[in-house]
């Protein structure tokens, strides 16, 4: 062998390097504009327009600012309370429907998959038109009034998250073993207090999986905020919205309200995370 | 349960078929009933002047659903294949590599927006002022690039988890069959495409068929990046849809738009159903 010919051994070496190195690269760049939203939101307006960005001395001032600029705590406040409760009804809902479809067999639990992914199908706009007129009738003929009001959201978001929260609930209560619950029963448990004393305990996990996954979608929700509401019950993407048509200038303001906007959801989703993940990856795995 | 989710749809298909507009808006579903008159004047009626800004939205929606879908499948796939090989630092990768799944799809859209200006975002600052790939400077959110302004942050946010599920799927490939392989001198080449690939097909499958389908509906990128009215370059369905019925009012003709919609999704489910039956039946 020359000495210019690498050995096989050592080229599959420098072939992992570089693997490594792509690896490395890939996931930098996934990681690169949230890092860059952090670092923008601790700079002044002046230096992001310039482009004389300061990383040593950051500064919270945009922070600061941001809650007088729009409002942002309305918006804030909006969106905790909406999607705190609608997560709460949607879990809730779930969590008995899923314990019936899990363990009692009647007509049609089959083909419950299929109807969960067929209201997937349907666009969003297609539910949003009719509730949207149906919202204003009730304003206008009824005591009841929904548009542009908390209550309205929360309704609208909890029939909307509910069936993805059953099938999700489901898989939860599906990996319990039944023995558990009948040794309760043979112990002289009722049915129910089966179910409160020894099932929920165990399906706690998927339980707040559940409501974190309804949280987050929720807090991300935009399309029926933006129509549904006009300005009592606007929610946080709205705020952003209103941010980037009005203070596009302000950009320390717009990155510091992201990160606000973030923190909730960030804090939610790696409390969680690991039962969130097997949760949602579960399902398509299994496809 | 279901209730919420039928009754409302089938009272959209209802809607479709009334004339709701600025004038007849306050006699709601009493609106007057024109038969398929919305659905001729989108599909029917070339000199309408509704159709020009549907023909460029339909266009703008199967482009970015294609790019995107395409994109975020292949990229997700190749840096699964990357995260699972054994390497220095691969737990720390695997957690970083979900950060932008953790970001609210609108705060993904204002950071892009951010990111994209053309004189102060930063995209500009690399490609021409440190790096200088190129000599002047993109307008990246209005005209052509638009379209690219709205796919690039899509794939972007949903690489994650697409990325978590073919790597949850490439850890149940059991390692006999590749050392099997590699005994009976398949290539690396060779045990991807005749081992990983056709094991990975159901998960490809399912992914397709929700990629397609949220794609289509995606709203809040490109509502929050370029508004209301994202111009005829970068215009979805779905942007045309809230933008006629809610600041033009013209509530039957985005109905209308809906319906089609949801039978271009069954369309789509149909001939995904016919390609990728083989699947479901080997996963079942």
């Amino acid at each position: 062998m020359t000495a210019l010919t690498l050995s096989p051994r050592w080229s599959r070496r420098i072939g992992n390097w570089a693997l490594n190195l792509l690896t490395y690269a890939v996931v930098a760049i996934l990681v690169a504009p949230v890092v860059w939203l952090v670092f923008g939101s601790l700079q002044t307006d002046s230096d992001l327009a310039n482009g004389t960005y300061d990383f040593l001395s950051p500064t919270t001032a945009a922070f600061r600012e941001m809650w007088d600029t729009v409002d942002f705590e309305r918006y804030f406040v909006n969106s905790l309370v909406i999607c705190s409760v609608a997560a709460l009804l949607a879990t809730a809902f779930a969590s008995s429907a899923g314990y019936a479809l899990a363990r009692f067999r009647f007509r049609g639990a089959d083909t419950f998959s299929l109807t969960v992914i067929g209201t997937q199908l349907i666009p969003g706009t297609m539910f949003l038109l009719p509730i949207f007129l149906g919202f204003i009738w009730l304003n206008q003929n009824t005591p009841v009034q929904l548009y542009d009001t908390r209550l309205g959201l929360i309704l609208v978001y909890t029939a909307f998250f509910t069936p993805v929260a059953i099938f999700l609930m489901r898989a939860f209560f599906v990996a319990i073993p039944r023995e558990l619950e009948e040794a309760a029963l043979v112990d002289g448990c009722s049915p129910f207090s089966a179910f409160v004393r020894i099932v929920l305990p165990n399906a706690a996990p998927g339980i707040i999986a559940t409501y974190v996954y309804a949280f987050l979608f929720a807090w991300d929700e935009l399309l029926f905020a933006a129509t549904l509401t006009e300005r009592d019950s606007e929610t946080i993407p709205i705020g952003i919205r209103t941010f980037i048509s009005n203070y596009q200038q302000e950009y320390a303001q717009l990155l510091a309200a992201g990160v606000v906007a973030t923190l909730p959801v960030m804090v939610a989703f790696f409390a969680t995370q690991r039962w969130l993940v097997r949760g949602l990856t579960a399902g398509s795995v299994k496809g | 349960m279901l209730g919420v989710h039928i009754a409302p749809t089938i009272a959209g298909i209802y809607v479709a078929f009334l004339d709701v507009n600025l004038f007849t808006f306050h006699l709601l579903f009493r609106a007057p009933f024109v038969g398929l008159d919305n659905f001729r004047a989108i599909l029917v009626e070339s000199d309408n002047p509704l159709r020009p800004g549907f023909m460029d939205a339909l266009r703008n929606t199967i482009s970015y659903t294609a790019w995107t879908v395409g994109i975020t499948l292949s990229a997700g796939l190749g840096v699964a294949l990357l995260l699972n090989r054994r390497f220095p630092g691969r737990r720390v990768c695997r957690t970083l590599m979900l950060a932008p799944w953790v970001v609210p799809s609108f705060v993904a859209a204002l950071l892009w927006q951010f990111m994209w200006q053309s004189d102060t975002g930063i995209i500009n600052r690399i490609l021409v002022d440190y790096t200088h790939l190129l000599d002047d400077r993109p307008i990246w959110l209005l005209g052509e690039n638009s379209i690219w302004a709205i796919i690039v942050p899509t794939i972007w946010r949903g690489l994650p988890f697409v990325i978590l599920v073919f790597l949850a799927g490439l850890q149940a490939v059991p390692d006999e069959l590749y050392e099997a392989a590699a005994i009976d001198g398949a290539g690396p080449w060779q045990r991807f495409r005749y081992i990983t690939l056709p094991l990975l097909r159901p998960l490809i499958a399912i992914q397709l068929l929700f990629g397609v389908i949220y794609s289509a509906y995606q709203f809040a990128i490109p509502f929050v990046m370029l508004g209301s009215n994202p111009g005829p370059y970068a215009d979805l369905l779905m942007t045309l849809i809230v933008r006629q019925a809610f600041t033009n009012q013209l509530i039957g003709y985005g109905a209308a738009i809906s319906t089609l919609m949801m039978i271009a999704m069954l369309l789509w489910v149909a001939v995904w159903y016919r390609a990728f039956r083989r699947d479901l039946v080997a996963a079942a």
